[in-house]
């Protein structure tokens, strides 16, 4: 779903279809997928296993629709995953029960990661580092901070009400929830606010921005900030599915993430893109996974289909965009 | 950034381990004994309490360590060693990472004529003496375990660590032998979950979906898949009819044995095997003889002993 408003076609049926690959391919490809797993597997349609990959998608969800922001603006965020660990090993040490209200842990995790993601944005913006050596020394720091707060080992003895977080309500599991809420509010932000626009617009031309008046440093800045924050709700939902905070979680998480903001149409070089097509690759990620398990498909085999299924969709994805 | 961060950790590291033992030096003849450590992974919580006991015990005995963290990689280990054999440390002591790739660390200290003591895990060269454990031995017991209590009928689904590492192969031995002697036993389904907690969770609501009336039982190579299976399992409300067994005996574990969640675990004695390390080294060190292989037996963790265990609850382990 490229994102700047195409011109109406009015002409041949060819053009037509080929709009609408262009805006649905995405789509296609994901009800190709579904359709094929629910032959293969009749378990793979039943409402308890699609609400089940609905959960599993949720925390890598939240993470790429942080950092589709972040690549819109034409940069990247490779801290995502430690950000993730620490912020997650953080909230669980102000969750033992007993000690704090369920507020105090969830502010202080969310309050770590925008911190984070705030140092990311200065690095990138006033120190003029490149987003992706900055943000990979924010991998590195962020992983050994959070070995440093947990002395290496789980943080556990968890709250129950914490690990409430990661169950259901009225059926629904509450991370589901939670992603539809932070990609309402960042697709709301992207397509109705100001600094939105400013977002695509700086990553479509810096130069062009900043000649036209826009404070390109705070846009960045807020990208990078919201992603981070966004990581840190990521590492608060983790740590209560795993009931614990965990130093060695997240790792790679960040490549997810990215992946699934590329499966969803956004241009790696910034200014193209939606948060409704992160979404969707999101959930493409995560039924293949599920799939796959369902399928009893080796750990060896899961690796190999997955890289070519994530190629193949862009493929798929960019080619119908380039066609008719 | 990795690499730079870990130079300058090095290079502080080595400026606080080469001076310190210079300092007695200059008072008399008796400086202490160092001994260098290279080990696996300082990020795992297994490691950690190896390392904790090997520094309570060298205080104990008025020896120096210096202790590096190869993470995970042997490349890494071997570079520590080559450093340790330059500085001229006392004894050496190995927490492999790799059983061929660390090999090399053990071959050059021995070339070097300085003694070298393999801890946890093996390599594929004899170093001068070993403490650990038979991990083949951790997984017969869970798996003797399951049999027992399926009456030695039923299907059950194996997680294991990452594929190909030491741990996960032995343990993978381990529960196959069992399962050859109990044709009952059906192995349903296996799968890596990377030794995390995280993709356990992940995995076990995936073969809740697709087995999930027909598990009687779950082996996880290590505690923490163990507890992410457990999770999985108490969200399905399924646990009253799946049995849910894994190793190491981590804190957590423990906990979960003795509230009745978790069915059972197997306690490796990280404080044992990282005493009993730097005891040997101090020995070497002193040119005196020793034991070429201490092995030290793992135990099975239920509700009926986890009393026992609940103290020293510090010992997980997760290659």
């Amino acid at each position: 779903m490229p994102c700047p408003p195409e011109p109406e076609t009015t002409a041949s049926l060819a053009a037509v279809v080929g709009g609408w690959l262009r805006r649905f391919g995405l789509v296609l490809a994901l009800a190709l997928i579904v359709a094929a797993l629910g032959l293969a597997k009749p378990n793979f349609l039943t409402s308890s296993n699609l609400i089940n990959v609905a959960r599993q998608i949720s925390i890598n969800g939240i993470l790429a629709v942080g950092v589709t922001l972040v690549l819109l603006t034409g940069g990247v965020d490779l801290s995502l995953g430690s950000l993730v660990a620490l912020t997650g090993v953080i909230a669980a040490s102000f969750a033992h029960p007993g000690d704090f209200f369920l507020v105090v842990p969830l502010f202080m995790g969310i309050a770590a990661g925008t911190a984070c993601g705030a140092i990311n944005g200065a690095v990138v913006t006033r120190g003029g580092v490149p987003p992706f050596i900055a943000t990979l020394g924010m991998m590195t720091i962020a992983r050994g901070l959070a070995q440093v707060l947990s002395g290496g080992r789980p943080v556990s003895n968890m709250n129950p009400d914490m690990t409430r977080i990661a169950g259901d309500v009225a059926g629904i599991p509450i991370p589901v929830v939670i992603l539809a809420c932070v990609a309402l509010a960042a697709w709301a932000i992207l397509a109705n606010t100001r600094i939105g626009r400013h977002i695509y617009a700086v990553g479509g031309n810096e130069n062009a921005a900043r000649a036209s008046g826009i404070h390109v440093c705070r846009v960045k800045m807020f990208a990078y900030t919201f992603c981070g924050g966004l990581a840190g709700l990521a590492g608060i939902v983790l740590a209560a599915r795993i009931a614990t905070g965990q130093p060695n979680a997240g790792i790679a998480y960040e490549l997810d993430a990215i992946a699934a903001v590329v499966i969803g149409g956004t241009s790696l070089s910034g200014g193209v893109g939606s948060v409704g097509g992160t979404v969707l690759g999101a959930l493409l990620m995560g039924v293949i996974n599920n799939g796959l398990d369902l399928l009893d498909v080796s750990s060896y085999y899961q690796q190999i289909i997955k890289g070519m299924i994530i190629i193949g969709a862009v493929w798929f994805d960019r080619r119908n965009a380039r066609g008719s | 950034m990795k690499t730079c961060l870990l130079s300058i950790a090095l290079s502080l590291c080595f400026a606080a381990g080469c001076h310190k033992p210079s300092e007695p030096d200059k008072t008399a003849g008796s400086r202490p004994l160092v001994i260098g450590v290279s080990l696996m992974n300082m990020a795992n919580e297994y490691i950690v309490s190896l390392n904790d006991a090997m520094a309570a015990e060298a205080k104990k005995s008025g020896l120096q360590l210096i202790v590096n963290d190869a993470q995970r990689s042997p490349e890494k280990q071997v570079q520590q060693v080559e450093t340790f054999i330059a500085e001229k440390v006392d004894a050496i002591i190995l927490n492999p990472c790799e059983v061929e790739a660390s090999s090399p660390a053990v071959d050059k200290a021995l070339a070097a004529g300085i003694p070298i003591v393999n801890v946890n895990s093996e390599t594929q060269s004899q170093p001068t003496a070993f403490v650990g454990s038979h991990d083949e031995e951790s997984a017969r017991l869970a798996l003797e375990y399951i049999a027992g209590r399926l009456q030695g009928k039923g299907e059950i689904v194996i997680m294991h660590g990452y594929m190909g590492q030491a741990a996960q192969i032995k343990r993978d031995r381990g529960a196959r032998e069992v399962l050859a002697k109990h044709p009952g036993l059906h192995l349903l389904a296996e799968q890596t979950a990377e030794w995390d907690r995280a993709k356990a969770v992940t995995l076990m609501e995936n073969w809740l979906q697709t087995h999930g009336e027909r598990i009687s039982a779950v082996f996880a190579q290590n505690d923490e898949m163990a507890m992410g299976a457990l999770l999985a399992i108490e969200q399905a409300k399924k646990k009253d009819q799946i049995i849910v067994v894994g190793v190491d005996a981590i804190g957590d574990a423990i906990q979960a044995v003795k509230n009745g969640r978790l069915d059972a675990t197997v306690f490796q004695d990280a404080a044992g095997q990282g005493g009993i390390a730097v005891q040997l080294a101090s020995r070497l060190a002193k040119k005196q003889a020793v034991q070429r292989e201490t092995c030290i037996p793992f135990q099975l963790v239920t509700k009926d002993n986890v009393d026992k265990f609940v103290k020293s609850a510090t010992t997980p382990r997760a290659p």
